[in-house]
């Protein structure tokens, strides 16, 4: 029962939402858009019981005093949000917005920028030409640095047009050839799962 | 302490190559690439009051590359006096881009309402796109600021797909694939798209066989279509500190292996 | 300077401070980062979705079968009881089962069929001359496959088409490791100019 019922919902609803991409018939338009909108409201509520999760787990670990004062910090923030939308409301001006223009995201781009400093680091330590492969690899990321500066084209035409026939041939083959692959297996694992041989997703409760 | 001392010493090295080459601020000439001169070339040649989507597909992370190019995109877009409808399939995106469509809508005194609107943001990226093709107005019945969809003047006569000249995906991941696979292969929709350079060769099949149509592709492509635009932005000036940082990684590679090289060939001599 | 600037510098040189080593100064900011990012979510989603696509048409326009996702959204709170938790695979299933066969059709067309169409170009040009670059594509798209083509030992044939797949597969690390640089030094860029424009007012 506990196992039957989800296998049987994700069959009907798997074969329904293949099935009218086949169908004009206005039944099962009203029936696509009306589980289209279904769908969205359900991954909005695993947002909700995500950000509850997270609640009740940092509430635990302070009381248990593993790390109080971050997950302190990191509760607070949770709560700042919405108590500055209830207030002021989301639109420009309001501080939920200067929430987000002054804090959120200055600082998750700092923490993206952070990347540039292990790359480069990364680029003096680990990028070796040990084997064939790896010069290939390496002789390829240098072209495409050397060609898409500016100060490159200022020296030689050449080093744009070679970065670009890189690129677009036999780089794009070998993604190509990715992208082909994720599509074939992607199909698969789609109809393993609607006709439930697939079913990791029952588990983890 | 040896290890920590050389990643202080690259970490610095590179802080004051950006800085310094930053602070010079030397304009530079860029050629165009191929794909930045088709999207530019397109918008170019869109007649007036056409429609277009704006999608603000990318988290706060990746806006100090991806805003030049939106920025970018969007003041050439109300220049050419066309209609814009804007939308964020990435929660961050919303707020941000809110505020660039606000903000070049009003350098170019566009009305909301009329010649643009912000819809806000839907989750499950997937069925907001297919649903967009069904009925626009279903899947955003209310716009950002609470505007019921059906009174805005922008919205009279448009629906669906139909009635949209180009989806423009502004991303730093795979929604612009997701525009592709589920808006140009179900509704035959056309996609352009504005990236950071990280995903620039993810996309290079999808541009090859012509399911995308276009593509700006991180601050150099931002520089590019400045300067196709014709107005010296924020793209424009971090080429000198793009063109720095690259020569620094490419030293770092060269001095990297030529230690390596001699390690090992003294491992073989001794 | 506008407190909004001062805050946003200062926090940029708490996560900054990380680069010299993990201190008190950057765990706080990155707490306080995670917290804002999902308070931040939550009023996102609360807007757009259960006030706009549910609550409203639901209580204002009578939209009854809008019970249903509803009832379905709430069983998903059945995960924080052991005891009730099995009904929250009913929800998950409806919303995996939906994502499977709206994908199928959309790999099929998007990523499969119409990739192979593109990969199909003449390798003699019109004026006789062969297409080198045609022919650059149609090798490397088939000597990847044969890469990940697991079914069969890599030997002979097979075996050589794979080796000469991985070197592409090195063209393509290559370039997307050279972009990848080109982004993170961009990103880098961007708040030095926020450092040195706004913050510090050092250059206009």
């Amino acid at each position: 029962m506990r196992t039957k019922i989800p296998l049987l919902v994700c069959l009907v609803f798997g074969i329904m939402m293949f099935g009218q991409y086949f169908s004009a018939h206005p039944i099962a338009k009203a029936v696509y858009n009306n589980i289209l909108e279904w769908w969205q409201i359900i991954f909005a509520f695993t947002l909700l019981v995500g950000v509850a999760s997270f609640a009740r787990n940092s509430l635990r670990n302070i009381s248990q005093r593993k790390e109080p004062i971050h997950r302190s910090i990191a509760l607070a923030g949770l709560l700042v949000m919405p108590v500055l939308a209830l207030i002021g409301g989301t639109k420009t001006g309001s501080p939920f917005l200067w929430s987000f223009q002054n804090m959120l995201a200055p600082m998750q781009s700092t923490v993206f920028s952070l990347l540039a400093f292990f790359v480069a680091s990364a680029s003096y330590r680990g990028f070796r030409a040990r084997t064939i492969p790896a010069t290939i690899l390496l002789v390829t990321a240098l072209i495409v640095l050397i060609g898409r500066i500016p100060l490159a084209e200022l020296i030689s035409q050449s080093f744009p047009k070679i970065t670009f026939w890189v690129q677009d041939y036999p780089s794009m083959a070998a993604r190509r050839a990715i992208l082909i692959g994720i599509g074939l297996g992607s199909m698969t694992t789609a109809l393993r799962v609607i006709l439930g041989i697939e079913r990791t997703y029952l588990r983890g409760e | 302490m040896e290890r920590l001392r050389t990643r202080w010493i690259i970490f610095l090295g590179l802080a004051a190559v950006v800085v310094i080459s930053y602070t010079m601020n030397l304009p530079f000439k860029t050629s165009a690439s191929p794909a930045t001169e088709k999207a530019y070339k397109y918008i170019e040649t869109l007649p007036e009051s056409s429609v277009v989507i704006i999608s603000f597909d990318h988290e706060a992370s990746s806006l100090p590359e991806i805003q030049p190019i939106a920025l970018a995109m969007l003041r050439h877009v109300f220049r050419k006096n066309l209609r814009v409808i804007g939308l964020s399939l990435f929660a961050e995106g919303t707020a941000i881009g809110y505020e660039m469509l606000n903000r070049t809508a009003g350098e170019c005194n566009r009305n909301y309402g009329r010649d643009y609107v912000f819809l806000g943001f839907k989750p499950q990226y997937i069925s907001a796109i297919l649903g967009l093709g069904e009925s626009i107005r279903r899947v955003f019945p209310e716009d950002y600021p609470g505007n019921k969809t059906d009174t805005l003047a922008i919205m009279r006569n448009i629906d669906t797909y139909d009635s949209v000249r180009m989806v423009i995906s502004i991303a730093d991941g795979d929604r612009t694939m997701q525009w592709i696979e589920y808006a140009g292969a179900r509704y035959n929709q056309k996609v352009m798209a504005g990236l950071t350079a990280a995903m620039i060769t993810s996309y290079d099949p999808y541009l090859s066989s012509g399911q995308l149509f276009a593509v700006v592709g991180g601050l150099r492509g931002a520089a590019e279509y400045e300067l196709l635009y014709g107005r010296r932005a924020a793209g424009n000036r971090g080429m000198l500190a793009q063109s720095g940082a690259h020569a620094y990684v490419i030293a770092l590679i060269i001095i990297g292996n030529i230690i390596f090289f001699r390690s090992r060939r003294r491992k073989r001599e001794g | 300077m506008e407190i909004g600037t001062i805050i946003a510098g200062i926090l940029t040189l708490a996560i900054y401070s990380f680069l010299y080593r993990d201190n008190p100064v950057y765990k706080a900011a990155e707490s306080w980062l995670i917290g804002l990012s999902i308070g931040y979510a939550l009023v996102v989603f609360w807007q757009s979705t259960i006030i706009d696509i549910l609550i409203v048409p639901l209580f204002s326009e009578w939209r009854i079968i809008l019970i249903i996702p509803l009832v379905l959204g709430l069983m998903m709170f059945s995960r924080f009881s052991s005891k009730t938790s099995w009904l929250s695979r009913i929800p998950i299933a409806l919303m995996i089962g939906t994502g499977a066969g709206v994908a199928i059709p959309a790999m099929l067309y998007a990523r499969t069929l119409k990739q192979m169409s593109a990969s199909i170009m003449p390798l003699i040009s019109e004026n006789g001359t062969p297409n080198i670059e045609a022919l650059v594509v149609l090798i490397g798209l088939l000597s990847t496959l044969a890469y990940f083509y697991f079914s069969r030992e890599h030997k002979g044939v097979i075996g050589n088409a794979a080796k000469l797949g991985t070197y592409f597969l090195m063209i393509f690390f290559g370039a997307t490791f050279g972009y990848t640089v080109m982004s993170r030094m961009s990103t880098f860029i961007g708040r030095v100019d926020f450092l040195l424009t706004d913050f510090l007012h050092l250059i206009k």
